[in-house]
């Protein structure tokens, strides 16, 4: 226990002499992240404003054959323009996002009081498009509801026999549970944070130091090698946990201070901080034990920060199977990892209770699972190849 | 006392197997300094690494005061001071630092610590340098710092890996020094060298190793009889056979 404490004490101080290397590892995070996720957020925020509350320029073809219907148009704000010599080449080229072709037999067919098709040309696959293209369409279908009640009235019919069913909607989603949509990303850079926070530190003291050379003294002395191995993750689960600290406080600021937004109302209560560290604590220790045992099993530091790209990848497969094949929130999802994480983060950022058994099976299934990971990795420390570096 | 009986050690390459200790048994007695002399690859590291258990050997034992290294590897680490090939001094801890590091996880009090780190400083003339931060210490420093560090827990066993190599005809006759006082002290002391000199100055029982078989053994002028040379280095070359990787 002894040695456990000696080596953690050892390698934060060798960690915190290299100062740059420190702030970069701590600072870098709580400063980004916060501009990523609020900058992300206005702008995505001010470009729906003003696509829905600007005028809209719609190119029309044939709008000579509808000048009512162009009319209509221009008092919710969609301007008829002159429509472009190719559409098709238009709207591929993203000249315009929308336009509407009123083919020529549109008169006859108004006149006829028959259904007078009209069409709207888009491309499905631009975001775009998404909100000027359900603009328009809402618009001819308020104008199309009206002239057909007029024609009702006209012919002496109630315009409610036109409607057998009137189908209403009512969400029960918290407000807090709605913003949580907007967060789907969130728990992805938390994990990440807990799960490679200290990647570079776990490498640097296990593989670094066997490249340095360094590992062969150590090892000569009579410390147990599962305690000098259980040290050095000791100060890497240290310096993970002081970053995610220092990450969540900056996430509990920015969206303070970002007040209004898609991000109102997320809970950033301390105990909600507090319980979010708590369910990050075991993704630390899973993280710097997995990565211990890679630095052991590997040549180098080089072969050690090959495996990075693939860890980073870890956390999202939860996140995109549930985008894929959306579950409900089940017992057996805690004693997943990432998944686990995930669903907990989710929870308690919507304000949802997270309930003792699923915490019990939560911190079980982590800390269960960082334990094999740091048995396998003490094997591997007792290798001989391990001490010999050269 | 550290005795070497019958060792073997063979790695596995993309060549094939390769044997860098193949049979090499020697005695290094109490109040006496053995030298391990060879070309470069000859096995000497290797052989050095069994002793501080470090290494498994695939065949033969290693005992350090009695005691087999194989059965209680943390006792014998216990009473051995190790220079290993590669100093692996920490860059960014002072030297002071360094020698602390390895006196507390040998489980010395700090008073202990600062009592013999001061002892060793002075013995080995490392007053300049000893609250300097390690990076960018000449090799000279490194070596002294990793001896001290080696010899904090004041082990009755010393076993240095080329302690000589890189350094200024100073600083080696300083280190030649400190070396003859832990003899003084009735340690046992084992170094390795490939540079014949070093090895005739120093040692009182010379190993000669080639090609991981220890092919003679015996004082400097033992072994001069035994091959019939009137110099210590035609003696070496007449042992190993051949003048390869040799220095003088």
């Amino acid at each position: 226990m002894r040695t456990v404490w000696t080596v953690m004490r050892k390698e934060l101080l060798d960690l915190y002499r290299d100062r740059r290397t420190l702030i970069l590892t701590l600072f870098m995070a709580p400063l980004l992240f916060p501009l990523l996720i609020l900058g992300m957020g206005a702008l995505a925020e001010s470009r729906a404003r003003t696509q829905l509350e600007s005028t809209l320029e719609l190119p029309v073809i044939g709008a000579a054959h509808a000048p009512n219907l162009v009319a209509y148009l221009g008092t919710l704000d969609i301007r008829a323009i002159d429509a472009p010599a190719d559409p098709q080449a238009a709207i591929r080229d993203q000249v315009h996002e929308v336009i509407l072709e009123i083919p020529a037999d549109y008169p006859a067919q108004w006149r006829a009081s028959r259904p007078a098709v009209v069409e709207i040309l888009y491309d499905s696959s631009r975001q775009d498009s998404r909100i000027p293209v359900a603009r328009v369409e809402n618009a001819l279908r308020n104008y199309s509801r009206r002239v057909a009640t007029l024609r009702l009235l006209s012919r002496g019919v109630d315009p409610a026999l036109g409607e057998a069913v009137v189908p209403g909607r009512r969400d029960l989603s918290t407000p807090e549970a709605r913003r949580g949509m907007a967060l789907a990303f969130l728990p992805y850079l938390l994990i990440l944070s807990a799960f490679l926070g200290s990647a570079y530190l776990v490498i640097d003291i296990t593989a670094g130091e066997r490249e340095r050379q360094s590992l062969e003294p150590l090892l000569a002395t009579p410390s147990s090698r599962a305690a000098i191995m259980s040290g050095k993750i000791a100060a890497a689960c240290a310096f993970g946990m002081f970053s995610l600290l220092l990450i969540l406080l900056s996430f509990k600021l920015s969206f303070q201070f970002a007040g209004s937004g898609p991000f109102r109302g997320v809970d950033v209560s301390f105990g909600a901080m507090g319980r979010l560290l708590g369910i990050l604590a075991p993704m630390v220790l899973i993280g710097t034990t997995l990565l211990t045992l890679i630095s052991a099993s590997v040549k180098s530091v080089k072969e050690a920060q090959s495996y990075m790209s693939v860890l980073m990848l870890l956390p999202i497969i939860p996140t995109v199977i549930l985008l894929v094949t959306p579950v409900k929130s089940q017992l057996w999802m805690f004693a997943v990892p990432f998944l686990a994480q995930n669903q907990a983060i989710l929870m308690v950022l919507r304000a949802e209770a997270v309930g003792p058994l699923q915490w019990l099976v939560y911190l079980g299934a982590g800390f269960g699972l960082g334990l094999v990971l740091w048995l396998i990795a003490a094997r591997l420390y007792h290798r001989e190849k391990l001490a010999i570096s050269a | 006392m550290i005795e070497a009986r019958d060792l073997h050690k063979a790695f596995k390459v993309k060549t094939g197997l390769v044997r860098a200790v193949d049979g090499a048994s020697f005695v290094a007695g109490d109040g006496g300094i053995t030298g391990l002399l060879g070309p470069n690859g000859a096995g000497k590291t290797t052989t050095l690494r069994m002793l501080y258990t470090l290494m498994q050997p695939d065949r033969g034992a290693v005992s350090v005061d009695g005691r087999d290294a194989a059965a209680e590897p943390a006792a014998v680490r216990r009473s051995l001071g190790v220079l290993p090939d590669a100093r692996g001094v920490y860059k960014r801890l002072t030297a002071r630092e360094n020698i602390a590091y390895f006196g507390r996880l040998h489980g010395l009090e700090p008073q202990l610590i600062a009592a013999r780190t001061e002892r060793l400083v002075a013995a080995l003339g490392m007053e300049d340098f000893i609250d300097r931060q390690a990076e960018g210490f000449s090799q000279g420093q490194r070596t002294k710092t990793a001896i001290a560090r080696a010899l904090v827990h004041d082990p009755q066993n010393v076993i240095l890996d080329e302690p000589t190599n890189g350094l200024d005809v100073m600083t080696t006759r300083g280190l030649r020094e400190f070396l003859l006082s832990l003899k003084t002290q009735g340690r046992c002391v084992i170094l390795s060298s490939h540079i014949m000199q070093e090895v005739g100055l120093l040692c009182d029982h010379i190993v000669i190793i080639a090609r991981g078989k220890v092919v003679a053994q015996g004082s400097a002028d033992q072994l001069r009889l035994l091959s019939g040379q009137e110099s210590l280095e035609d003696a070496f070359v007449r042992l190993i056979g051949s003048d390869e990787g040799l220095a003088t």
